[in-house]
């Protein structure tokens, strides 16, 4: 067991390694320097993925990890990436103090939209926070606010202190935003491992029986909501940070829809599920929109349809489920071919 | 006398609101001005009834939240739409499905069912490879494409597969059909041969699409040629129809192996939001039509508006003077259809067998079950019935909203909130619910455009209209946080 733990701990410091030296591969590939064409491109693409994983990562929290279905997630996302446009613009903050100010602000919101919407349960829940999450986008997209929210046209040109501005010091907001999903997941495997995380768990499982065992769930599933809110407007904040706005669409169902994707994609019930959904998902789309064109959605949802039906653990659960038979299966394999060799 | 109050004092205060809101709109606003209002809340409420009464039995009997009852609702717009302005797309299409489900029904009859169950997985290939053969190179899109003209919308002068292809390509599906329905039957114990007069159907089926094939343009020409008002009844059943076979295909073969791992059909309801909205817009375009409204709710002239409904019956003008204002006469009939529909639906639940395992099912499904009754199909039909009322308003809806992918995401939503209002799995509920919900929206739009002032207020608060699509929220929280399950939902 103790061994598993240590190669799965070698797996991920690898992958950050790698992640680490990835914009100096790819220039050193492409023969471009790191600062600018194909290397930079793929910054973008990773830093998109970095954001998009800790999204996702907060989904699951609430959804794997608690058993929380909510169809409302844009609504931190997109409050997030407003408070700081916001803050950044019209109020002339700087950085810290707005992502502090996004943080406060998260912590209030998932308090009133967790004690309002947990008063019903199961798809009830996934209902009420879909129509609060509208509520805020039909608000950002109201007239009535336009000197604030830019309205239909959402905030444009945050201005981003240029020592982090994601269009001259790319690779610098490279290294934050993967330090940012790092940290984030960090604090979530915390939260999960921690005695909290394991009512969580309870209350995912049976919540009667978490009940009768004493503890009051609400409060538990309150710290969830407000976990994963904050976790989610904090990368509301960062893609804010990196589109250099923040516009109605981030308080749509599409990105709700879109976590989701992640999420069952890379597999419930794990914190490195969805952070890989997170990169499938923005590869694939990319891929798919290279080949097929304007019609790849359509693609992506019968792939969605597809994995629901047929792969309902998404790729880490299936891993996880199968990887032992698989490994077996291989072993034996190898182990009579080795034996095919010895006596031919 | 106090238990008695105590026992209804969510109805009383709901009494004393409606009261009190009552007093407020009277003083702030003309009769005249306050029945338009209304009349407007109950067109939108109607509209609203015909999505939430689905979603709310849908869900009260099979525990599903159909996220994509919107869609259907969107996906029925545009069928009825296609059938009233181009039914080319319509008349090219059907015999293939038609041929499909005929070879389907087919297999059957067919000795597939000794084979051996390893067979399956080669012939559900096999059956899509031909299916995929069979419609290669078949373009939808420009079947769907019209013109403006003076007229209104006409097809435009695409060319059509020659009947010839035409006819192969569905004796093609007809075949994929069959292998399709060979793999799906093979290796099930329980597949016997059906009696010999249900052959009539797959034969009738498969009849009906080699007929249909070279009879496209002029059948077209037909359907064109009929005066708009039995168009649009017939686009009415179209729509309706297409919804109910919508809707139950997706019970049968996406929500059903679902329902050991609820949440996942919740998911894949939510994916088909995703393609179906994907869909639409890959065969009729990203932009929006606009459906005419037919003959009986469009004339103008001297003698317009009608004074009266009785008068509209003879003038069929395009509004009725309502307390001295116009009110556009189609909107009294979706108000009419919806209220047709409320007492259709409250029949079949109270009258029929169906309806009374519906209303069992609701209370305990398995009970149902064990007695007996096959609640699988009693499923299906319940799905496709709410699916076709969807779609059936979402028709109604076209020529007075206009037609465009998004038009689903904006009932579905306001849909939700009715639902919950009312509390699911309650019909009544829906019925309250979409009204409530309708009458606010009546109010906000006419807030909107004239401000509101209250008491303590000098001068009028104007909103935009965003305000008033999100303030339903705020009564769904206010009756959240008073009745959790909803005004009529029972308690958990």
């Amino acid at each position: 067991m103790r061994d598993r733990f240590t190669s799965s701990q070698w797996a991920g410091l690898t992958l950050i390694g790698g992640l680490i030296i990835f914009p100096f591969v790819v220039s050193l590939f492409t023969g471009q320097p790191v600062e600018s064409g194909v290397p930079k491109f793929w910054q973008g693409m990773l830093i998109q993925v970095f954001i998009l994983a800790v999204f996702a990562m907060s989904y699951d929290i609430l959804m794997g990890y608690t058993g929380i279905l909510s169809f409302g997630h844009a609504l931190f996302f997109g409050t997030g990436a407003y408070t700081i446009g916001i803050l950044l613009k019209h109020a002339g903050w700087d950085l810290g103090s707005a992502l502090l100010a996004v943080i406060v602000i998260a912590i209030i919101q998932s308090l009133i939209v967790g004690l309002l919407s947990l008063r019903v349960s199961g798809v009830y829940f996934a209902m009420v926070t879909l129509a609060f999450a509208q509520m805020f986008f039909l608000l950002a997209e109201a007239t009535d606010f336009r000197q604030w929210t830019g309205a239909e046209d959402g905030l444009q040109s945050i201005p981003v202190p240029a020592w982090i501005s994601p269009t001259t010091e790319r690779l610098r907001f490279y290294y934050v935003t993967l330090a940012f999903a790092i940290i984030m997941y960090l604090l979530a495997r915390q939260v999960v491992n921690s005695p909290t995380g394991r009512v969580m768990m309870a209350i995912r499982d049976n919540e009667t029986r978490a009940k009768v065992l004493g503890y009051h769930t609400l409060t538990f599933k309150l710290i969830a909501i407000t976990v994963s809110g904050v976790m989610a407007a904090l990368a509301g904040a960062f893609n804010a940070l990196w589109n250099l706005n923040a516009n109605p669409a981030v308080l749509g169902v599409g990105t709700t829809i879109n976590a989701l994707l992640m999420t069952i994609i890379g597999g419930v019930g794990s914190l490195i599920g969805p952070m890989l959904g997170a990169g499938v998902i923005q590869l694939l789309g990319y891929w798919l929109n290279v080949f097929f064109g304007p019609s790849w959605p359509l693609l992506f949802g019968i792939v969605y349809i597809l994995i629901v039906l047929f792969l309902p653990y998404g790729i880490v659960g299936t891993w996880r489920l199968r990887s032992a038979g698989w490994l077996a299966m291989w072993r034996e394999r190898s182990r009579s071919l080795i034996r095919f060799f010895n006596h031919p | 006398m106090i238990e008695w109050i105590q026992r209804r004092r969510g109805l009383i205060a709901g009494i004393i609101a409606a009261i009190l809101f009552a007093m407020w709109a009277s003083s702030q606003y003309e009769p005249r001005v306050l029945a338009s209002i209304l009349l407007s809340g109950l067109t939108l409420g109607a509209l609203y009834f015909l999505v939430t009464s689905g979603l709310s039995l849908i869900f009260g009997l099979m525990d599903v939240l159909n996220f994509a009852h919107g869609t259907l609702f969107m996906i029925g717009a545009y069928i009825g739409f296609t059938l009233y302005a181009n039914p080319r797309l319509l008349l090219n299409t059907l015999p293939f499905v038609l041929a499909f489900v005929a070879g389907w029904l087919l297999a059957r009859w067919l000795p597939f069912s000794s084979l051996p169950a390893g067979h399956r997985r080669p012939l559900w290939v096999v059956a899509v490879l031909v299916g995929v053969f069979a419609v290669w190179g078949f373009e939808l899109a420009p079947l769907a494409t019209t013109a403006l003209s003076s007229g209104g919308r006409v097809p435009t002068e695409q060319a059509q597969a020659p009947v010839g292809l035409f006819i192969a390509r569905t004796l093609g599906l007809a075949i994929a059909g069959l292998i399709a329905g060979a793999a799906f039957i093979i290796g099930s114990e329980h597949a016997r041969r059906p009696a010999n007069r249900d052959l009539a159907w797959p034969i009738g089926l498969l009849a009906l699409a080699l007929i249909i094939a070279p009879l496209r343009l002029s059948a077209e020409g037909w359907i064109l040629a009929l005066d708009s008002n039995t168009r649009f009844l017939l686009a009415l059943v179209a729509g309706a129809g297409g919804g109910a076979a919508l809707g139950g295909l997706m019970e049968w073969s996406l929500i059903r192996p679902l329902y050991s791992r609820p949440i996942y059909q919740v998911l894949v309801t939510l994916g088909l939001v995703f393609v179906g909205t994907e869909l639409v817009k890959g065969i009729w375009g990203p932009g929006g039509y606009f459906m005419e409204l037919p003959a009986w709710f469009s004339r103008r002239g001297p003698s317009c508006p009608s004074p009266n409904l009785i008068a509209w019956l003879q003038d069929n003008c395009a509004s009725i003077d309502v307390l001295g204002r116009p009110f556009p006469s189609y909107r009294i009939f979706i108000i009419a259809l919806g209220i047709a529909m409320f007492i259709g639906i409250a029949v079949l639940l109270r009258y029929t067998r169906l309806g009374m395992i519906i209303r069992a099912g609701v209370q305990d499904g398995e009970m149902v079950q064990a007695l007996g009754i096959n609640v699988r199909r009693v499923f299906t039909l319940v799905f496709a019935l709410g699916a076709g009322l969807a779609a059936l308003g979402g028709v109604a809806a076209a020529p007075f909203l206009g037609i465009s992918p998004g038009l689903g995401q904006e009932f579905q939503l306001q849909a939700f909130i009715a639902v919950v209002i009312g509390g699911m799995g309650s019909f009544t509920g829906a019925a309250i619910g979409a009204l409530l919900v309708g009458l606010a929206r009546a109010f906000g739009d006419q807030i909107v455009l004239t401000g509101i002032q209250l008491p303590w207020m000098s001068e009028a608060m104007t909103f935009s209209p965003s305000i008033a699509r999100a303030s339903t929220v705020l009564i769904m929280a206010l009756v959240l946080l008073l009745r959790p399950a909803g005004l009529f939902g029972k308690k958990e």
